[in-house]
């Protein structure tokens, strides 16, 4: 076969091991979701379909599949039908960005980045695109024709706005330090020793990144979009059968897409520390394991903190976040621009 | 290949455009300006400006639509989608007339470029060689172009300020000048 | 009115991030300590004398059931779920009952036929579980409800100690 079929075979490899990854990642995430709640109540958590439950994302989805789907009456249905695919794709389409390998030998002696695409404004790409997602919620809110969707929709449309100033610029001041908006840049940035990670030259910015991912993704104590006391279930409310599960399937692949990114800015990405030329078998390890890490993070906080309320929620958007990230920022930049090396 | 891609994206554009103005419901009409942002951003795209397509995305799809939605949902729908009569109401319309006339300066505007040719499809042609889009953008914007960047911004400012202004309620025995 | 004076927080419970960090070492150490669910059908649930299970029929020692169909279970049972037909035997005991059907689905488990019972022949067992695919097979025949008196011989002897602080003396026994 000639040169460019290997690369459209080694394109599709990539293309199929990532995406299958991240789908089987969200879908274990759900079951670790209901383990790790389950162990910080001193229960067992789901453990009869299959060894230890392993099997629990399986019966979930035939279950998902085989259930009614309802619309229920008044409701904008070409709307209420696209809203979870909406929800869905664009936190799927993000992960192609994502560095999580080194140049690998797919064919001995052809080296190729493990990563979907490399693009020069791989970071803008994820933002952008990965902002998107926001409209699955808006649209399905929208379409159910149901108050409770609606508030859902709403605190999540303005929740969303307000944090993503804080998450870019929280990134920006990542992006000042690389001076690149590529995301394998940043890698290489934070090659070698551990402390050459940005987690140590901007802890300021990754606090507030970690605080402001929990809210991009509505996860708890964030999650007003949902908000079972208060709003039933929120903007998915109406939604039933697979098209819920679009939902959680969303919501789960943008967990997966910003713990990598978590991960790609602030903890070295797929370096191993203090080892520059690690096989890529260990840089690939090591990758999993840092974001593992964070997935296992937003569970952690998930099943410790109560919710905020709304109003706390933008005070401390707006009045603590923001002005904290612009402050990063500025002092990042000056830093920078007058030569001062930071760590 | 990328002019076929062009001419069917613009034509796509200029549908939801028109869907935009046409649409009964409010969220329609947003849903169509999402759709025209797009074929503009993938415009870009082939255009070879990577920044300024994923910018359009993320700034007005991802952060100004979304504020209109919320808008949106805030308000009364019911009362507006009354008002509307169909197409023909829409052109006896005092917006559709403005619309009109809008239209037709941008269409006499885009004629006179194209004959002027300033509307090339080539990649990032008029950017020095060396100098990636990104850095050539940043370059120019913050250099050259940083006194009218920063007057743009205190113009979208104070149109802000004024917006506020008048739409503040003035509450019976306050001086609206004053608070 | 009450007023109610919250606590004024120091300087790091302001910050949030620390006492976020206690709570979450909190819970981080319940990850690990003991669980205490009954995993049920595997480990069932702890059952002794006193519980008060399903009804069932006393078998005697002799290979016979205790029950001579008198009704009096029948009669007290709140929910209407006994049912008897009574039949003639050629045995000392001349009546034992032809047909004794308790409906599994209507049972409250009252324990009131237990009570009722003159000839200690029904008591409530330690048997708990109750699930079928019909519900016909939920009403259990007299086959269903046979027991060995061993079997029950505990449940036996607390009740007859239950009623002994009732009994005086002089009550004929």
């Amino acid at each position: 076969m000639s040169p460019m079929h290997w690369d459209w075979l080694v394109w599709f490899l990539k293309a199929n091991v990532i995406y299958g990854g991240l789908l089987g990642t969200a879908a274990g995430m759900t079951l670790a979701e209901r383990k790790v709640s389950a162990w910080m109540q001193y229960r067992h958590g789901p453990n009869r379909v299959g060894p230890w439950g392993l099997l629990q994302p399986i019966a979930d989805g035939v279950k998902f599949i085989f259930k009614e789907s309802l619309t229920p009456d008044g409701a904008n249905k070409w709307l209420f039908r696209c809203a979870p695919a909406l929800a869905a794709i664009p936190s799927m389409l993000t992960i192609a960005v994502i560095p999580m390998g080194p140049a690998i030998p797919f064919i001995p002696g052809d080296y190729k980045y493990f990563s979907i695409t490399d693009l020069d404004i791989g970071l803008m790409y994820l933002l952008s695109i990965g902002g998107l997602s926001i409209y699955g919620i808006i649209l399905g809110s929208w379409a159910s024709n149901s108050k409770f969707s609606l508030l859902g929709g709403l605190r999540a449309s303005a929740q969303m706005i307000s944090y993503e100033l804080t998450l870019i610029l929280s990134i920006l001041a990542v992006v000042t330090l690389t001076g690149s908006l590529d995301l394998r840049d940043a890698v290489a940035a934070q090659s070698g020793a551990i402390w050459e990670w940005h987690v140590f030259s901007q802890p300021l910015a990754f606090i507030l990144f970690s605080i402001a991912a929990f809210a991009e993704t509505n996860r708890h104590p964030f999650d007003f979009a949902e908000c079972e006391p208060e709003l039933v279930s929120g903007f998915h409310t109406e939604y039933s059968s697979m098209r819920f599960a679009m939902f959680a399937l969303g919501e789960y692949c943008a967990m997966v897409v910003i713990a990598s990114l978590w991960t790609t800015l602030f903890l070295g990405g797929y370096n191993v520390p203090f080892w520059e030329d690690a096989p890529w078998f260990l840089c690939i390890g090591a990758f999993l394991a840092k974001t593992s890490i964070f997935l296992f993070l937003f569970l952690w906080v998930r099943w410790t903190l109560p919710r905020f309320r709304f109003d706390q929620l933008m005070a401390l958007g707006w009045k603590v976040f923001l002005p904290l990230a612009l402050a990063n920022l500025f002092l990042t930049g000056a830093a920078v621009s007058y030569g001062v090396k930071l760590w | 290949m990328a002019e076929v891609f062009f001419y069917a994206l613009s034509a796509l554009a200029v549908l939801f455009a028109l869907g935009v103005v046409l649409a009964k419901s409010p969220m329609m009409s947003v849903l169509n300006l999402l759709g025209s942002f797009f074929c503009l951003s993938v415009i870009y795209l082939l255009a070879g400006f990577q920044f300024m397509a994923a910018a359009q995305i993320l700034v007005y799809a991802g952060a100004i639509l979304v504020l209109f939605l919320f808008v949106i949902m805030l308000l009364n729908l019911g009362d507006i989608s009354a008002h509307s009569t169909g197409f023909l109401g829409a052109l006896r319309s005092t917006g559709a007339k403005i619309g009109v006339a809008v239209a037709v300066a941008i269409g006499l505007a885009l004629l006179i470029s194209v004959n002027l040719g300033m509307l090339g499809l080539k990649p990032a042609e008029s950017l020095p060689d060396g100098i990636d889009g990104m850095t050539g953008i940043a370059t120019e914007l913050f250099g050259r172009y940083a006194l009218p960047f920063e007057a743009v911004s205190v113009l979208l400012l104070a149109t802000m300020v004024a917006v506020v202004v008048l739409a503040k309620r003035q509450r019976p025995g306050t001086d609206a000048r004053k608070s | 009115m009450v007023i109610v004076r919250r606590k004024d927080l120091s300087l790091l419970e302001k910050l949030y991030l620390p006492e976020i960090a206690r709570g979450l070492s909190i819970t981080f150490r319940k990850l690990f300590e003991k669980k205490i669910t009954r995993q049920y059908p595997e480990e069932p649930l702890p059952t002794n004398e006193v519980t008060r299970g399903q009804p069932r029929l006393v078998v005697k020692d002799d290979g016979h059931i205790a029950c001579v169909s008198c009704g009096m279970c029948e009669i007290a049972c709140p929910a209407y779920a006994i049912t008897i037909d009574g039949g003639e035997t050629d045995r000392a005991i001349e009546r034992e009952p032809v047909r004794f059907d308790i409906d599994m689905l209507r049972c409250i488990l009252c324990g009131f036929c237990e009570e009722a019972c003159p000839k200690d022949a029904i008591y409530m067992s330690n048997e708990l579980e109750l699930a079928d695919y019909s519900r016909a097979a939920l009403v259990y025949d007299m086959e269903k409800l046979k027991r060995p008196k061993a079997a029950l011989q505990k449940r036996i002897d607390y009740v007859y100690r239950l009623n002994n602080r009732w009994r005086k003396s002089s009550s004929t026994r």
